[in-house]
């Protein structure tokens, strides 16, 4: 596993006080960057071995203000520029809601920053091993002696004069730490390893998922509001003696839009007036509803030949013969209603005034169909 | 010395002016604006020194060790409640003339004709009675005792307090919403919220860190709290920073909820300080009492900065007095009022608070000398 290289020289002292007399010591000689083990924090230490400050305060700070402006301007574009929508009354800026976003935001990056910022940034996590660990000092370093190193930096690293000064500074052992191979951590066969573990990880917790549907199938997470003691439409309930969960309507209940006719028979319809006005709006509605509902089978012309015909074989009527032209309004009102032959009713589908509008529409197919020369150039020069 | 010899004949001075202001503004302005002088300066006299004690209260619920050396300081301040509770009793004057739920009117008002008896004066008087004898027995135990400790260096007091500390807190918890729902909220009676009692404790507390600290600076640059440290100093300035981001949460939290809901009971409250010139004490008072301790205080290195706490804490206090101002005043109606009752008023209550607090740094020992945790307290690093 060595490369031959050293990492650091380690001085082993019997007391802190030692380790601290120790230190300005061998500082002095700068053969390289000093590091301290020991089993408890030491006070002082850190201005002893001339640490530098932690950057990560200011890191902190730098990514909380900006998460506090990242909350704010999404918030302000959401809210006040994208889509400004009132809610509870307030202006679509009101920097007041705004707070607990801009609070909660700031946090998280700024905790996001100090942990992954110490951990990978600082610390340069992650790695497999650091040569203390591996060191026969180690055991003592985490019990009750305490350790000065002599961490080795670039080439020009004299690991028997570091030796030399530890001694000098009163160390009562000295270890020469060997470098760890300089493979990188994330080798190919590292990333492949990974990859195969996360993938039979997520497998069996996929098969585990199944297994546990599979063998609870129907265990409702939550079952609130899912029985209401209530009439449902459409479904049986014993409330009722007929077991009915819906009502009939109370007889010679009449719903709006849907007034009886008054009249018995398709003769007798044939004295109905249409009891709207022909405007440019119900003659409109007239031709929205037509050809919705009469425009599949009569065609949209009204003359009999639309595609359905072809394709069941049905013969409807056609609209415009003479026979059908010189019925009276109420008569065409008639069939609508009551169907004719294979037409079957519209009652249930059209109130009554939208029957009566297709009548005007149905008219007006027939007059524009059948016009003469004189009416085509006026309806033209219009 | 010199300079120290004469401070209190300066004091007596200023006091004895003050005085003079106070009695003429008893018969110059109206009783109103009076005694709502006379409850700012209770209320802040109460706030700071309960404060105090509270700060003395948790270092023995939590056993702490680090605040051993500082511990007297907070003692010394939190005999100021004995004048705050006199002043508590003369404010019972005020009680018909500032607060409208004392008022007969009040029992035809449908929105205070429930609280009627909880705001008349004599149940509003015997509560107040209560929580002036669960302070002063608090400041009995805890200050007396450790008082008395020096001289008898038992070791049985500091169980006994760490004992009592925790029934203390349930005291203080009441007596503290006690004062901010009858002599705070109490101005505008048909207002309420819940969590103003802790926004007033977020508030005393500041008050009591920034005067210990002030005072701890004090004694230290005189030479009288040898040991003290710049790890001591640094506590007290994290306890600052941190109460001045809790004070913001508690305000902000109040204002939102009540911004958002907008209800008009509630929303009185606010619009009367955001109103007029009331707008800029609030935005004021957001700045002083968060923005510029919070930016001051932010640094590893500030907290522990003798010279820049002392400004802090200074600003600091002045904060928790313009907080009171806002919390008190408006409830005359009208604008923010400052003319010479109201300097008259803080001349004499200033130099009575100086004047007490200096006699008491005068008595006794500077240090819990007979504590048993001095030692390790002095000894206490970061």
């Amino acid at each position: 596993m060595s490369s031959g290289k050293v990492a650091s020289v380690l001085g082993l002292f019997d007391t802190s006080d030692a380790l601290m007399e120790a230190i300005p010591k061998v500082k002095g000689k700068n053969l390289g960057r000093l590091e301290a083990y020991t089993p408890y924090p030491i006070h002082g230490i850190d201005e002893a071995l001339g640490l530098r400050r932690s950057p990560l305060g200011g890191m902190v700070l730098v990514m909380g203000i900006l998460g506090a402006i990242t909350a704010f301007g999404f918030e302000f574009w959401v809210s006040a520029v994208d889509y400004p929508l009132v809610t509870g009354g307030k202006a679509p800026w009101s920097w007041e809601a705004f707070i607990p976003i801009m609070f909660e935001v700031t946090v998280l990056f700024a905790t996001f920053t100090a942990g992954l910022g110490m951990m990978i940034l600082l610390n340069k996590l992650p790695f497999f091993g650091h040569p203390v660990l591996a060191s026969d000092a180690i055991k003592a370093i985490t019990r009750d002696r305490f350790a000065l190193s002599i961490e080795a930096e670039g080439e020009g690293f004299d690991a028997e004069a570091a030796r030399a000064a530890l001694a000098a500074a009163g160390a009562t052992g000295i270890e020469t730490l060997p470098a760890p191979d300089e493979t990188p951590a994330f080798t190919a066969e590292y990333l492949l390893r990974s990859a195969g573990g996360i993938f039979i990880a997520c497998v069996l917790a996929g098969l585990a998922t199944y297994g546990a549907v599979k063998l609870f199938p129907v265990l409702p997470p939550m079952s609130h509001m899912e029985d209401q003691p209530k009439l449902d439409a459409q479904k049986p309930d014993a409330f009722f003696k007929d077991g009915f969960g819906m009502r009939m309507p109370v007889p010679g209940t009449v719903a709006r839009g849907y007034l009886p006719l008054g009249v018995a028979s398709e003769d007798a319809a044939a004295s109905l007036v249409n009891p709207l006005a022909p405007t440019p709006a119900v003659l409109a509605e007239g031709r929205r509803l037509f050809q919705i509902r009469c425009a599949v089978c009569h065609g949209p012309l009204a003359d009999g030949t639309p595609s359905l015909t072809s394709a069941y074989g049905a013969k409807p009527a056609d609209l415009q013969a003479q026979r059908v032209r010189d019925f009276p309004d109420g008569k065409i009102f008639w069939v609508i209603t009551m169907g004719k032959n294979a037409m079957p009713s519209h009652a249930a589908d059209l109130t009554v005034d939208q029957r009566w509008a297709i009548v005007y529409y149905v008219r007006a197919l027939q007059r524009a169909q059948n016009a003469t020369d004189a009416e085509a150039k006026e309806a033209g020069a219009r | 010395m010199r300079q120290s010899d004469r401070t209190p004949t300066l004091l007596r001075g200023t006091l004895l002016l003050g005085v003079l202001a106070v009695a003429a503004a008893y018969r110059e302005v109206p009783p109103s604006r009076f005694w709502a002088n006379w409850l700012l300066w209770f209320i802040l006299f109460f706030t700071v020194a309960l404060g105090s004690l509270f700060l003395v209260a948790l270092e023995h619920l939590v056993n702490a060790k680090w605040s051993v050396p500082v511990r007297r300081v907070p003692e010394r301040l939190a005999t100021l409640l004995i004048p705050a509770c006199l002043m508590g009793l003369v404010a019972f004057a005020a009680l018909p003339v500032l607060f409208p739920g004392t008022r007969p009117a009040a029992l035809h008002d449908p929105q205070l004709a429930g609280k009627a008896f909880w705001l008349s004066i004599p149940f509003v008087s015997l509560r107040a009675l209560v929580v002036f004898g669960l302070v002063l027995t608090g400041l009995a135990v805890l200050v007396g005792g450790s008082l008395r400790q020096d001289a008898t260096r038992d070791p049985a007091f500091n169980v006994r307090a760490r004992k009592f500390a925790p029934a203390f807190m349930a005291m203080f918890a009441l007596s503290i919403t006690l004062v901010a729902f009858d002599w705070i909220s109490a101005l505008t009676p048909a207002w309420y919220s819940d969590i103003f009692g802790v926004y007033l404790f977020a508030g005393a507390f500041l008050g009591g860190l920034a005067a210990t600290s002030l005072a701890v600076l004090h004694l230290k640059a005189q030479g009288r709290l040898e040991g003290v440290r710049r790890d001591h100093l640094y506590n007290l300035g994290g306890f600052l920073f941190a109460f001045t981001v809790f004070w913001s949460y508690i305000g902000f939290a109040q204002y939102l909820l009540m911004w958002y809901a907008n209800l008009p009971d509630e929303v009185v409250y606010f619009q009367a300080r955001l109103a007029g010139g009331w707008h800029a004490v609030t935005i004021l008072l957001a700045v002083l009492h968060f923005v510029m301790p919070f930016f001051a205080l932010i640094t590893r290195d500030a907290k522990g900065d003798g010279a820049r706490l002392r400004r802090v804490a200074v600003l600091m206090l002045a904060a928790h007095v313009l907080d009171m101002y806002w919390l008190i005043f408006p409830a005359l109606g009208g604008g923010p009022r400052l003319g010479w009752p109201e300097v008259g008023f803080a001349l004499c209550f200033l130099s009575l608070a100086l004047l007490w607090v200096r006699g008491a740094l005068q008595k006794g020992e500077d240090m819990p000398v007979g504590d048993p945790f001095l030692q390790e307290g002095l000894e206490f690093r970061l």
